[in-house]
């Protein structure tokens, strides 16, 4: 069943001071289904950041559309796109954005009671999923008093739970040391395992390796998509990286 | 680049960079500085004393400058630490790159000097330009010569900059401490860390407690304004320190058990604001209490200034409840007479007639009240015994009984009494070894305008008869000698003429009195009002000049603390935007803040206003306004008003804010 349709999505940037146009994407269309883990590579500037932030639903596409669940989202009042951004995606983020006035536990809570969720339900939703995280003890800490892989941690029981349809991670492992990002990773394949759909955007071959599909974007378009299959982690590792050497070497016709 | 100029350029460049708060902050030196600068020189302003109580006001504007000092120590003290917390990073970062602490505190003491300069130059320019503008804008208001003068004090100036420099010694010796405490990678971090969740304080708690009820309760206790000037500054003092500590330990109390309570804390926009505000708990405290301190002084200015302007007419009447009153000095049958031909001469003259007329014979002194025997010992009379002092005031049975038309009868050794402040307490009253018998204690008594004029206790006693009121003459003569008082004959009336007139009237009386060689005095409602009106028209001038200058303070310590905060709270803001929270309810979490803290202060200020208002009306009766349910209401109005003004500017301010936090 598919989730998220991206069709033609075209996202021109007008400079401020110039009146330059920018083209950030050109025309991408690709499909999630349920339950998919995809990641999306790119170098810089290859548009990436900006296909997440309309996915996100922060950012406007010039053209196109974007489906969840059959919904065009592009079409969303401007008043109900911040309560359909808390309903409907989950969000993991570089550098973590949590909140160094809340606790860890409120940072979780954020979302809930935006939506104005009787507390008790929030205690309830949140233990299963501290316990999975292995959070449960630096609940009461604020974010200041954690590491790097517990904020990380934090963040991600932030955006599940809410239960969202999607989960939108951007470079989720940019900021963490090997471990910590390794054990991200798994998470994101635990939770990928009990059903969750996950869109990650990264650079990292090693983060990638662990999705399911990758797909590749270069000047705007998607470039080319790997599936993994039965492969092993080191194996769409391995695919990753010569498709990335093959891109950057300007093999433009690599499997089409 | 010389070398020599390397750290003055650093601290110069580290300054602009952090405009955005640094503005704020030397707008607010500005402001203290010229706050001070402008009480200081009313306090130094000669023509105060062409003011009525002109000492009592002078004490005031002296009692305004030492809060003031106390007030800017605070504020500018705790403005500069929290600025200095955030730039923590920029500390470390210098350290990192090899700059050692000493060079750091060099830069930081330049920065100080710096804005030393600029605020106190700044200051006292300001204040000079505010006090002459206020001069005129006031005058122009009222369209009356405002007597007090503008003019540039030299002292005040010096003492300005001799406080603000102590001032910031103090505050770059809390930079230095702070900076020497810390290691690099602490100072690379502390930015982000919100102020540690104190503990609810016990001590300051109680401390504070105590250091409130002990002002309230002088405030309260305090039975004559003229001998507790000194209590008072005590009273204000501790109220102050009262507000500080309880501020502190009270806000922190609050938001802790309101994040306690969880049915409260978690709706959206309480969990924004209260966290927000438990966040940096000790800057709000201080920002709230600094509010507070400046809404009680703003509340008990305005409305005592404008009890008395709008009292005055009142006043008037009270004190001049005639429009001519006459005495003459040891009255007797032919002078009597002589004194009424010539006023009734006058009338004709100017075609008047009068009405309400009132004649009697009288005798005043004063004496010490010994526990209802008067005592005439002058070597007793001292301050300390100043709130015993009473005006004996006599009158005979036959005088009260002409001017009352009633019947009561005395004997030799009895006496009515009317006293025009509290109850008399005693049963007997013992003048020069003579013990009267009280056979009645009056509810009323003629309406001659003493009981107004004097804040000393007034004891109005019919005697029987004229030997009576002689024996009393003579005794007290004995006493006081050439300060003897003389018995006196009393002739008031009011006319059927208007205002001018009745200045013609009197001035062609008071040159035929003249003439007549009487020896006696005359005075005019009419022609007293003008003065009246000058004097208070001063005051006035005082009390919205000052009430101003604060409210102005108020409102850039709310600007400021929403500014800083915005900034601040910005990225706070995205993040949650990114999350998912939309734009009404930033708004409804700004709001939310306003019903949780922002409403203390002015409330706070209010109960301030309570507990002084004895004391403060007893202050206003010196001023000869006995109206307390004047000062009652005028205080009531001016609180709502002020609270209506109060909750504005607080929104026009929010509203900065939220365009500063806005995605």
């Amino acid at each position: 069943m598919t989730i998220l349709e991206v069709n033609h999505l075209k996202k021109i940037y007008t400079t401020r001071f110039t009146n330059q146009q920018v083209q950030a994407l050109k025309n991408v269309s690709f499909r999630v289904d349920k339950g998919e883990y995809v990641a999306i590579m790119g170098e810089s500037g290859s548009g990436k950041t900006t296909l997440l932030n309309i996915l996100a639903s922060l950012d406007k596409p010039t053209s196109g559309e974007v489906l969840l669940n059959g919904k065009n989202i592009v079409n969303i009042k401007e008043k109900e796109i911040s309560s359909f951004r808390r309903n409907h995606l989950g969000f993991v983020f570089q550098d973590f954005n949590l909140l160094d006035t809340f606790s860890i536990k409120d940072n979780i809570f954020l979302p809930l009671v935006l939506s104005n969720i009787n507390h008790k339900e929030m205690e309830k939703r949140i233990q299963p999923i501290a316990k999975k995280l292995k959070i449960e003890n630096i609940l009461s800490k604020y974010p200041y008093e954690v590491s790097g892989g517990q904020k990380q941690r934090a963040a991600v029981a932030r955006a599940l739970i809410t239960n969202p349809e999607l989960i939108l991670a951007d470079e989720p492992t940019g900021a963490l040391d090997s471990k910590s990002s390794a054990d991200l990773l798994q998470l994101f394949n635990d939770i990928n395992d009990l059903g969750q759909t996950i869109v990650m955007v990264t650079h990292s071959s090693r983060a990638a390796s662990h999705a399911s599909r990758v797909l590749f974007i270069k000047d705007g378009e998607v470039f080319h998509s790997i599936y993994k299959g039965d492969s092993t982690n080191e194996q769409m590792y391995q695919k990753i990286s010569d498709t990335l050497t093959l891109m950057a070497t300007g093999g433009g016709e690599y499997g089409k | 680049m010389g070398n020599k100029y390397f750290y003055a350029k650093i601290a110069f460049e580290n300054i602009k960079k952090n405009s955005k708060t640094y503005i704020p902050y030397i707008l607010t030196v500005i402001l203290n500085v010229g706050m001070f600068y402008i009480v200081h020189s009313l306090s130094q302003n000669k023509n105060i004393d062409l003011m009525i109580g002109a000492d009592t006001i002078r004490y005031f504007l002296s009692m305004g400058n030492v809060i003031i000092a106390i007030f800017s120590f605070i504020f500018l003290f705790y403005t500069n630490s929290f600025l200095m917390k955030r730039r923590n990073k920029e500390f470390g970062l210098f350290n990192i790159l090899g700059m050692e602490k000493r060079h750091i505190l060099k830069i930081i003491a330049l920065e100080t000097l710096y804005i030393m300069f600029i605020g106190i130059i700044g200051g006292i320019l300001s204040g000079i330009l505010l006090d002459k503008l206020m001069y005129l804008c006031i005058g122009r208001m009222f369209q009356t010569k405002v007597i007090l003068g503008f003019y540039i004090s030299f002292d005040s100036i010096i003492t300005t900059i001799i406080l603000f420099s102590v001032i910031f010694f103090f505050i770059y010796l809390r930079s230095r401490i702070q900076i020497r405490l810390s290691n690099p990678t602490e100072l690379l971090k502390s930015s982000s860390v919100g102020e540690k969740e104190p503990r609810t304080k016990w001590l300051s708690t109680i401390i504070g407690m105590i250091s409130l009820f002990a002002g309230y309760y002088i405030a309260i206790t305090t039975k004559n304004p003229l001998t507790a000037f000194g209590l008072f500054f005590v009273a204000v003092i501790c109220v102050i320190i009262g507000t500080y500590l309880l501020f502190s330990s009270g806000s922190i109390a609050l938001l802790k058990g309101l994040k306690k309570n969880k049915n409260y804390y978690y709706q959206s926009y309480h969990f924004i604001s209260v966290s927000g505000m438990i966040y940096r708990m000790k800057q709000n405290a201080v920002g709230l209490a600094n509010i507070c301190v400046l809404c009680t002084m703003v509340l008990v200015m305005i409305s005592s200034t404008i009890s008395l302007w709008v009292g005055i007419d009142n006043m008037i009447d009270t004190k001049y409840p005639r429009e001519i009153v006459t005495t003459i000095s040891q009255p007797n049958v032919q002078k009597i007479r002589q004194l009424q031909s010539v006023i009734n001469q006058t009338l004709e003259e100017k075609n008047a007639h009068k009405k309400d007329e009132l004649t009697y014979t009288y005798l005043t002194f004063t004496a010490l009240n010994m526990n209802g025997s008067y005592s005439t010992d002058t070597s007793y009379f001292n301050v300390t015994s100043l709130d015993k002092i009473e005006n004996l005031f006599f009158l005979t049975l036959d005088e009260y009984q002409k001017i009352n038309q009633d019947q009561k009868t005395l004997k030799d050794d009895e006496v009515l009494l009317y006293t025009n402040r509290g109850e008399y307490e005693y049963s007997t009253i013992k003048l020069f070894d003579h013990k009267y018998k009280i056979k009645e204690k009056l509810d009323d008594f003629i309406n001659n305008g003493y009981m107004a004029s004097d804040i000393a206790t007034s004891q109005f006693i019919v005697v029987k008869d004229e030997k009576i009121l002689n024996e009393l003459y003579e005794k007290q003569k004995e006493v006081y000698q050439d300060k003897a008082s003389k018995i006196r004959y009393y002739y008031g009336f009011n006319t059927d003429k208007n205002e001018q007139e009745n200045k013609e009237i009197y001035n062609l009386l008071l040159r035929k009195m003249g003439k007549n060689e009487f020896n006696g005095s005359i005075e005019s409602r009419s022609e007293e009002k003008g003065g009246f009106i000058g004097l208070f028209a001063g005051l006035l001038f005082l009390g919205i000049f000052l009430s101003v200058l604060f409210m102005i303070a108020a409102i850039l310590i709310i600007y400021y603390k929403q500014i800083s905060e915005g900034y601040e709270d910005k990225e706070r803001f995205e993040i949650m935007q990114k999350v998912g929270m939309d734009q009404t309810l930033v708004k409804k979490s700004i709001r939310s803040q306003i019903l949780t803290v922002f409403l203390l202060p002015p409330v706070v200020a209010g109960i301030h206003v309570i507990f002084a208002f004895s004391f403060v009306s007893k202050i206003l009766e010196i001023f000869g306004l006995t109206n307390i349910r004047l000062y009652a209401l005028t205080s009531f109005v001016c609180f709502i008003i002020f609270l209506m003004m109060y909750i504005m500017i607080y929104l026009l301010t929010a509203k900065s804010y939220y365009h500063i936090v806005k995605r």
